[in-house]
């Protein structure tokens, strides 16, 4: 057991959940740097794409790609009702309101899905499941192998956004200095939806990418959010580099744990950390709160 | 060019304008002065948009401005540099200046040459181009800011206490800079505190107590500066 085959494999499936936890924690920070909302409902982003990609999956068929589009496009839908519907009208109020209105929103639609796609267990198959990869002494199934490929395509695409256009600089700006950015052109409305859109196609995306892995049930979206609310503080409140090297160090770091100790302890690994961290360094382990976006 | 006839407004139920009527000729460099919480911040957010008018009216270039919404001002040529020489820390000085174009995105090539103006105007900043606009000096910063108004080519720039909290040199400098800009024809409506730095630059001076104005006349070589002291300090006539 003790041996490098078994250490790089464990490695390859942390870098698998935690490219995961880095495309929800992704978005939970970039609607938490720039909008100054912290959603408890993102982790219902995640559950609503597994689903829709699960259920497209069994009526048409799908292969994988049109899937994640189905499930980013769906998702990317009640992002922006949410934002519409449940934050716009509270923008620019208390955060304690928008912080409530979204554990509300949490279990409007774990409600939701419960009554549309019933209380078992689901799990994505597609053909891709069945075509084994193997890189050295790693081994896993093609579907797998692809999330973090597609994650890395998803995290430079949002980089490149966020530092090489207009929105993007406008998004940034909006995070350091929201009169300033409005001074100069910023539109408030704009930058919420755009925020919104960015951040529910990315949990929507990692939901379908990872129904293959873990099973779906309409409750599986409160682990993840506090998954991803862990990367978050590890990473920084706000801070995008951070959120994606805190989401890997997590599923490493939880994979090793499971993989050498037990697999009862994975889940008590971020907490920890979240607890050692806010004693040491409250800014989060990677660089300062400034840096957001 | 920009006119303010009776507006009254603040921040919710706080009114701090009460009243305040003034206007600024296209071309001309008008300066407001007035003590801490008088006003005259408040009344350049007004016409940024930031603050809520609750009576009165702003007209700009003829038509009034009040309704329309903060992040659309800029587009009419309305730039505000509010003060504490504010920037986005967090991005590059050159970021900072192209966020001034961020309303006329499109226009690339205008946009390049602002900004070769703009390192022109201000060499400092050109040094410091890549550098973090959070590590500036506090010169710089305030450079920068007005860096960053000029490249959204305003037809009216605020300037909210440019020379506050900066050595006596540095505030030599942006006077120079602000100068040079009214010399070339900008209009200019500025708020000071530093009353040597508003005779300096302007032609015309307004001084606002309690939310309007209470003293108003040109700037010319018999301005008595203790007169204007006593108007600044409450005690001269209203």
């Amino acid at each position: 057991m003790y041996t490098l085959d078994f250490a790089l494999q464990i490695l390859a499936n942390g870098i698998v959940i935690g490219s995961v936890y880095v495309l929800v924690a992704l978005g939970l920070t970039l609607i938490f740097g720039i909008l100054g909302i912290v959603n408890f409902a993102h982790g219902e982003f995640y559950m609503l794409g597994a689903y829709f990609g699960i259920t497209a999956a069994a009526i048409y068929g799908l292969s994988l790609f049109p899937l994640l589009l189905v499930g980013i496009l769906g998702v990317v839908l009640v992002g922006l009702l949410s934002e519409r519907l449940v934050f716009r009208p509270l923008a620019g109020g208390d955060m304690t309101s928008s912080i409530i209105t979204s554990f509300g929103l949490a279990v409007a639609l774990q409600n939701a899905a419960l009554i549309a796609f019933g209380p078992q267990p689901k799990l994505l198959r597609t053909p891709w499941a069945q075509i084994p990869v193997e890189i050295g002494p790693v081994f896993m199934p093609l579907q797998r192998a692809l999330i973090p490929v597609i994650a890395l395509v998803l995290v430079v695409a949002v980089h490149v956004v966020l530092r090489h256009t207009w929105t993007g600089r406008s998004l940034r700006a909006m995070a350091q200095h929201g009169t300033l950015a409005q001074l100069y052109g910023v539109d408030v409305k704009r930058v919420a939806v755009v925020t919104f859109a960015v951040g529910a196609a990315l949990a929507g995306g990692a939901g379908v990418l990872m129904s293959s892995v873990f099973l779906v049930q309409p409750t599986v979206g409160n682990m993840i959010a506090l998954k991803a609310f862990t990367v978050v503080i590890l990473g920084g409140m706000g801070n995008v580099y951070g959120a994606v090297s805190a989401g890997l160090f997590l599923g490493i770091a939880e994979t090793f744990v499971a993989g050498y100790l037990t697999n009862t302890l994975r889940d008590i690994v971020g907490f920890a950390l979240v607890v050692v961290v806010l004693l040491i360094r409250p800014q989060g382990l990677f660089g300062r709160a400034i840096d957001r976006a | 060019m920009l006119a303010l006839v009776d507006v009254v407004g603040g921040y919710g139920r706080t009114r701090i304008l009460n009243g305040i009527s003034f206007a600024v000729p296209a071309g001309k460099v008008v300066a407001i002065l007035g003590g801490n919480g008088t006003g005259k911040s408040t009344a350049l957010k007004a016409i940024a948009g930031l603050v809520a008018v609750d009576g009165g009216s702003i007209t700009f270039d003829g038509r009034r401005i009040e309704a329309v919404p903060p992040h659309r001002r800029i587009g009419r040529g309305l730039c505000l540099v509010p003060q504490g020489k504010e920037v986005f820390a967090a991005m590059s000085v050159e970021e900072n200046l192209l966020m001034g174009a961020f309303h006329r995105s499109g226009d690339r090539a205008g946009i390049r040459a602002d900004l070769q103006g703009c390192w022109d105007r201000f060499p400092r900043l050109a040094q410091r181009r890549t550098a973090a606009a959070g590590s500036l000096s506090g010169g710089e910063r305030q450079m920068l800011a007005i860096g960053r108004a000029l490249m959204s080519r305003p037809r009216l720039l605020m300037l909210d206490e440019p020379s506050a909290a900066l050595a006596p040199k540095v505030i030599g400098e942006i006077v120079e800079a602000v100068r040079g800009l009214a010399a070339a024809g900008m209009t200019i409506l500025l708020v000071e505190q530093n009353v040597s730095v508003a005779l300096e630059l302007a032609s015309y001076l307004y001084i606002v107590r309690d939310g309007r104005i209470a003293h108003e006349r040109p700037v010319g070589p018999d301005v008595d500066l203790e007169d204007l002291r006593a108007f600044y300090l409450g005690a001269g006539p209203s």
